[in-house]
């Protein structure tokens, strides 16, 4: 009989993809948070084309950018802005995220490696007042996308929705002609408490087509709405993971 | 009690080139079915863009083909969208007085507002608006009907005087109902003196109070047409069995599909923040309902759905009546999950072994008629 070891996977010493990140686990609080989201109709084929196969589109398709600063989290100050296409996980409402840009090389690490973000290190600058918002989104040196709220006027926070964001994390393989070794859906469910929330007219340019952040590649055929909110949330310990 | 049917008209993909056709002439069957056996009432939507979950755009001409198959049914117009991005308030009475006259005298006129973006947003209407809209139009047909010349000066529409005719055949003119979904809209029923036609798929449990607050409110209401029309409906799935196990399969299949083509339209309140749609709507209350259930591992059937054999069919609409509930009105399809030959036996077990245990009465719009006063005028 051989001798084998004893290190049984419960033991295993480390974790991909660092023994020692850089940023501290999950959940980070972030109190203080300021996020703006545009609602749009979008092509429908290009949502089907952008879901995974466990992932349907609604009628009609929509896509989601939200733009949020967080003036405390566990590795300090950030920024992230992401886009999303609303779907369904079988009935459930969800989000789906295509592209995400964040200020800070450690939240880049840790929003990619964590919580499954397809995020890359950019700028996201958000200013408010008001009755207006704005926040423009770039990396690379290229303004990917623009939102807007116009005519804003205060609304009642319960009316705001954050819907459970579904992200891939994936790793690659190191072993030639295999894609992936590590693939799957986390779902992050979001925990808000919003102090104030402004609503308006939503409006959104994609400034420039830049290959490597496609966000243009999500049309805004028809806006739906704009809303402002301030408040705190946080980045919780991921509740559910699904096959993609 | 009394019961009656309600349609959707859904229509399962993949389509062909008769997919909308076979849904349409079964639900004629169906209807023309029931009215054989003694239901009371066959309702069809009006819904727009809702693709797989209502092909129903144009109830009216459903209905008119319904009212020419049957002799005694009464036929929902359930309900009519009024809200003037959709439909111009003097196209609905006029609609309405036509398929009134087409069918004897059997319409009951249902209105609402619509609780999806998918249809608010095609029709470019403002969610914010579209309480006040069907507020206001709610007022105005009415006098459509009843009035010569009629005129009109509101928020939302206006119109110089003209003859809206035909008139209906029913006199003062057919009841109105409103699509409740939520207890504030229950109560704007009852303050209306309209019917309260309770879409949401809650528990017995759930609704006592809703109807009670209907029933107390109802008693000093100031009607918006020529009488007041007391009456709540409730709305669930239908599959009668030989036994429980047989409508559980197939009650499932119902529910569940219901549910899943519902998830794929676009709540209201789900992307755009608006008091107006403070509760989601139909749609999403069922599939909240859906997804609660399989949450728990109850399956999606749940107390008070006319899902079993017919003992506890009975047993769970006896608890409907026991909380007042006129009528109970039955999803009995869906995207034809369930093969016509069963929807037709369904039917009939329910008439021959179900109906008996309920006490019939008369026509169950006469029943409910009670004189009221003539509404003020609501708008200048």
């Amino acid at each position: 009989m051989p001798d084998l070891g004893r290190l049984t996977r419960d033991r295993l010493p480390h974790a991909l993809p660092a023994t020692a990140p850089l940023y501290p686990p999950p959940p980070w609080p972030l109190p203080g948070a300021r996020t703006l989201k545009v609602v749009f109709e979008t092509d429908a084929e290009t949502a089907l084309n952008w879901l995974p196969p466990s992932l349907g589109r609604t009628s009609p398709a929509y896509g989601i950018i939200t733009a949020a600063h967080y003036p405390e989290s566990p590795i300090g100050p950030f920024s992230l802005a992401a886009q999303y296409i609303g779907c369904r996980a079988r009935t459930f409402i969800r989000v789906f995220a295509l592209h995400a840009v964040a200020d800070s090389a450690r939240a880049v690490a840790a929003l990619r490696e964590v919580w499954g973000f397809p995020a890359t290190l950019g700028s996201v600058r958000l200013r408010a007042g008001r009755r207006s918002a704005r926040a423009l989104v770039s990396a690379g040196g290229r303004p990917l996308a623009d939102i807007r709220l116009s005519g804003g006027e205060p609304c009642d926070p319960a009316l705001i929705r954050f819907d459970p964001v579904l992200n891939v994390r994936l790793i690659g393989s190191i072993q030639p002609g295999k894609r992936h070794a590590l693939l799957e859906m986390v779902q992050l469910d979001p925990d808000y408490t919003i102090a104030d929330a402004v609503r308006g007219r939503p409006h959104l340019a994609y400034p420039s087509a830049a290959e490597s952040n496609p966000w243009h590649l999500l049309p805004a055929l028809n806006m739906i709405s704009a809303a402002y909110t301030t408040g705190d949330t946080e980045l919780p310990l991921a509740r559910f993971v699904m096959p993609y | 009690m009394k019961f009656g049917i309600f349609h959707e008209l859904s229509v399962a993909k993949p389509w062909h080139a008769r997919s909308e056709y076979d849904v349409y002439h079964n639900a004629l069957a169906q209807v023309e079915l029931a009215d054989e056996l003694g239901f009371d009432q066959a309702w069809a939507v009006e819904h727009h863009f809702l693709e797989e979950y209502s092909h129903c755009s144009a109830p009216e001409v459903f209905l008119a083909a319904a009212a020419v198959r049957t002799k005694r049914i009464r036929l929902g117009h359930g309900i009519a969208v009024v809200l003037p991005p959709f439909n111009h308030p003097a196209r609905c009475a006029e609609r309405a007085a036509a398929l009134d006259i087409i069918s004897n005298g059997r319409l009951e006129f249902g209105t609402g507002r619509s609780a999806t973006w998918t249809e608010l947003g095609g029709f470019r209407c403002d969610p914010d608006l579209t309480k006040e809209m069907w507020d206001e139009s709610l007022r105005a047909i009415p006098k459509m009907w009843t009035q010569e010349t009629f005129s009109w000066k509101g928020k939302h529409f206006s119109m110089p005087p003209r003859s809206v005719i035909p008139k209906p055949l029913q006199k003062p003119h057919p009841p109105l109902w409103v699509a409740v979904t939520s207890p504030e809209t229950a109560v704007q029923a009852a303050e209306r003196g309209i019917g309260c036609l309770g879409v949401s798929m809650g528990t017995p449990r759930e609704y006592e109070q809703r109807v009670k607050d209907y029933r107390r409110v109802v008693r000093k209401c100031e009607p918006v047409g020529e009488f007041v029309n007391e009456q709540v409906n409730g709305v669930t799935f239908l599959y009668v069995g030989e036994t429980d196990e047989e409508a559980s399969e197939w009650g499932t299949r119902l529910a569940t599909t219901f549910a899943y083509y519902a998830a794929h339209l676009v709540g209201v309140s789900s992307v755009y923040p608006t008091p107006a749609y403070s509760t989601p709507g139909l749609l999403f209350s069922i599939r909240q309902e859906v997804q609660e259930q399989t949450r728990v591992g109850g399956g999606v059937i749940r107390e008070g759905m006319a899902i079993g054999s017919p003992q506890t069919v009975i047993k769970n609409l006896k608890m409907w009546e026991e909380i007042g509930v006129d009528r109970m009105v039955f999803i009995i399809n869906t995207g034809e999950q369930v093969p016509q030959e069963r929807v037709l036996r369904s039917l009939r077990l329910f008439a021959e072994q179900v109906m008996p245990a309920f006490e019939k009465g008369g026509p169950a719009a006469a029943s409910a008629w009670r004189p009221g006063r003539p509404a003020e005028p609501a708008m200048p």
